[in-house]
């Protein structure tokens, strides 16, 4: 990278970032082998239960059950993602929020359908920032890789905080470009230096 | 008026399918055959008579196979046309033993599901070799996402994200030489898609720049035509109407009238062409009437200097009934009845029917202005056809297996998904 386009930026304390209430002494990630999405939850039921049976066998039935996913779980997975040009988090630089993410049905129409949208809406750090398709594209790649393919990812500008937007949106919602990117040995590289610090 | 609805049933999975993504499976033009391109960089081609894989074809590109198209008018021998991520297309040859064997692969079929399934395997590996890989046209700078040969099997056109179309004439001259006869770059961003007109040398292109443009050689140089614009987003994909196309007639509806009406109707403008897009929308576009040849004879200007008309005047002729609630990836318009089928992200298929509006359900053969008008059923939508996954591509196919009626033509459509998997379907009404 040639030059920072914002070598400045307004950073958050880390402390006062959304999180889900939980014991301070989380276990070690992976432990669970059942995925990300199972890991909050099981920490959480292992504190918390008294009955001896609960630890192994809830979690075979954690595996035989796929956890509801809420907007807080998305928030896990992408406010670790490293700024492409500061060792700061998103969440700390506040390019993603909680409050900017939504999970909805993709079908409204069709109730039986398990498809799900999640919509996150990212807030570049400042208006012109051409880093701000690589962010994105760093967001739809971690949640495409940590979600079940149930799950439909549309990552979006949020509106009024990029001069280019439109033309960043279209971008990140083009399958095609998308699946090309992921081909893309260099893009892929910043992508895996944005992610090393994700669990 | 009572609406006909249909019924799509599943068929048989094209098996095995691949681990990764599948794009697009373009069915042979004259052999029970189709071959599938992957993300995992190979084409596999299966037979539509066992739905069994036939061959894999790979080492030929570097990254995902995104599109291919089958050489049509050939004897005796299939060639294949790739498109990758890698910016080059790979021109594929084999030798038809698979048209002789395809009786025999069928009688080998039948064994198999008696459950006698070795018989096919040791074939398949001698097979396999066969795919002879002739020529890599290079020339993209990035990735290709469309191929597509004209009528005769003269040119082939093809196009990338580098926002040009290329159109390369195949010199058949035994040594597997293409020349550049083109390169258009008119079209703002990518291009998603060509497709040439089913009898005319005139290609159609579907870009990311939300327009279709109409293409033509005049004299020496290729050029545009036409931008039809319309769509609000990236045209995914076009297909173009048969060439005999005739909507249903209604129920009591004179055939023999308002089948002269529509060939009189559509003789000047020709077979329309239909597009599917990131807006939701499907539309079918029609050129306007050209000015009738001049009789041999007219004398008016001689045809040196008559103006060849480069311009040609198209226009949104429908907007096919919302089907889809996520982008539209492909549309295929069947050559032999005339049904429409789409499918896209939200894992639908959805079928459309065309039939003449029933207000003139009786033509009026001496007012030539009369023009019959037309509306599309959504003769039947499935939902979740591919599970929970996306569906890039449709495409309808002759039958071939067992299970067909003797003695009549049957199609099946062909669908595509994110998972690997290819699906073959039947539609009953």
């Amino acid at each position: 990278m040639a030059e920072m386009q914002n070598s400045n930026p307004t950073i958050l304390n880390a402390a006062d970032l959304p999180t889900r209430l939980r014991p301070a002494a989380t276990g070690k990630p992976g432990a669970y082998g059942s995925g990300i999405f199972t890991q909050s939850l099981s920490n959480a039921s292992d504190f918390f239960s008294t009955s001896p049976l609960s630890s192994s066998e809830s979690e075979s039935e954690d595996d035989l059950m796929e956890e509801p996913i809420d907007e807080q779980e998305i928030y896990d997975l992408i406010s670790t993602i490293s700024d492409p040009e500061h060792p700061i988090s998103l969440g700390e630089l506040a390019v993603v929020s909680l409050p900017d993410i939504a999970i909805r049905p993709s079908l409204p129409n069709v109730p039986s359908s398990p498809l799900q949208t999640v919509t996150v809406l990212i807030t570049p750090t400042i208006t012109h920032c051409s880093l701000a398709t690589v962010i994105g594209l760093g967001v739809r790649v971690r949640l495409e890789q940590s979600l079940p393919p149930r799950f439909r990812v549309d990552v979006r500008i949020k509106e009024g905080t990029h001069s280019t937007a439109d033309e960043v949106n279209k971008q990140l919602a083009d399958k095609e470009r998308v699946a090309a990117a992921l081909e893309n040995g260099t893009l892929m590289g910043v992508i895996a230096k944005m992610m090393e610090t994700c669990q | 008026m009572a609406v006909k609805t249909a019924q799509l049933f599943f068929l048989s999975d094209l098996t095995p399918p691949s681990l990764e993504r599948t794009w697009l499976t373009a069915p042979h033009p004259t052999l029970p055959i189709v071959a599938t391109c992957s993300s995992d960089k190979t084409v596999r081609v299966y037979s539509l008579t066992n739905f069994k894989l036939l061959s894999t074809i790979s080492g030929g590109h570097k990254r995902s196979v995104r599109t291919c198209a089958w050489k049509p008018h050939i004897q005796g021998e299939s060639v294949l046309a790739t498109g990758s991520f890698d910016a080059t297309v790979g021109i594929w040859r084999r030798w038809d033993s698979y048209g002789q064997e395809e009786g025999g692969m069928g009688d080998l079929a039948i064994g198999s599901d008696n459950g006698d399934t070795l018989q096919n395997e040791p074939n398949n590996d001698e097979e396999e070799e066969e795919w002879r890989f002739a020529v890599l046209l290079d020339g993209h700078d990035s990735e290709v996402k469309s191929v597509s040969w004209s009528p005769s099997g003269m040119l082939l056109a093809t196009c990338s994200r580098d926002k040009s179309i290329w159109i390369w004439e195949d010199l058949d001259d035994g040594d597997n030489n293409f020349e550049t006869v083109a390169v258009m770059q008119e079209h703002s961003a990518d291009v998603k898609c060509v497709s040439w007109h089913p009898v005319e040398e005139c290609l159609a292109s579907a870009s990311y720049d939300d327009t279709i443009r109409l293409w033509r050689e005049d004299v020496d140089d290729w050029g545009q035509v036409a931008c039809l614009k319309g769509h609000e987003g990236t045209v995914w994909f076009l297909d173009w109407e048969g060439v005999d196309n005739i909507p249903r007639i209604p129920a009591g509806g004179d055939e023999s009238s308002f089948t002269t009406q529509w060939k009189r109707q559509r003789a000047l403008s020709g077979p329309r062409l239909i597009s599917c897009s990131d807006d939701r929308t499907v539309r079918v576009w029609r050129r306007q009437p050209m000015e009738p040849k001049p009789e041999s004879g007219d004398t008016t200007m001689p045809s040196i200097i008559r103006p060849t008309g480069t311009e040609e005047k198209w226009e949104e002729e429908s907007v096919l009934p919302k089907a889809h609630d996520l982008s539209i990836y492909a549309v295929a318009w069947s050559k032999r009845t005339g049904l429409i089928a789409t499918v896209g992200a939200d894992g639908r298929i959805a079928i459309f029917e065309e039939q003449f509006a029933p207000t003139y359900s009786t033509p009026d053969e001496s007012n030539t202005n009369n023009t019959l008008r037309t509306e599309y059923i959504n003769v039947v939508t499935m939902e979740g056809a591919h599970g929970i996954y996306e569906i890039n591509h449709v495409q309808w196919a002759k039958r071939a297996d067992r299970g067909r009626e003797e003695g009549k033509e049957e199609e099946v459509l062909v669908t595509t998904a994110d998972d690997g998997s290819i699906k073959v379907w039947t539609i009953a009404w």
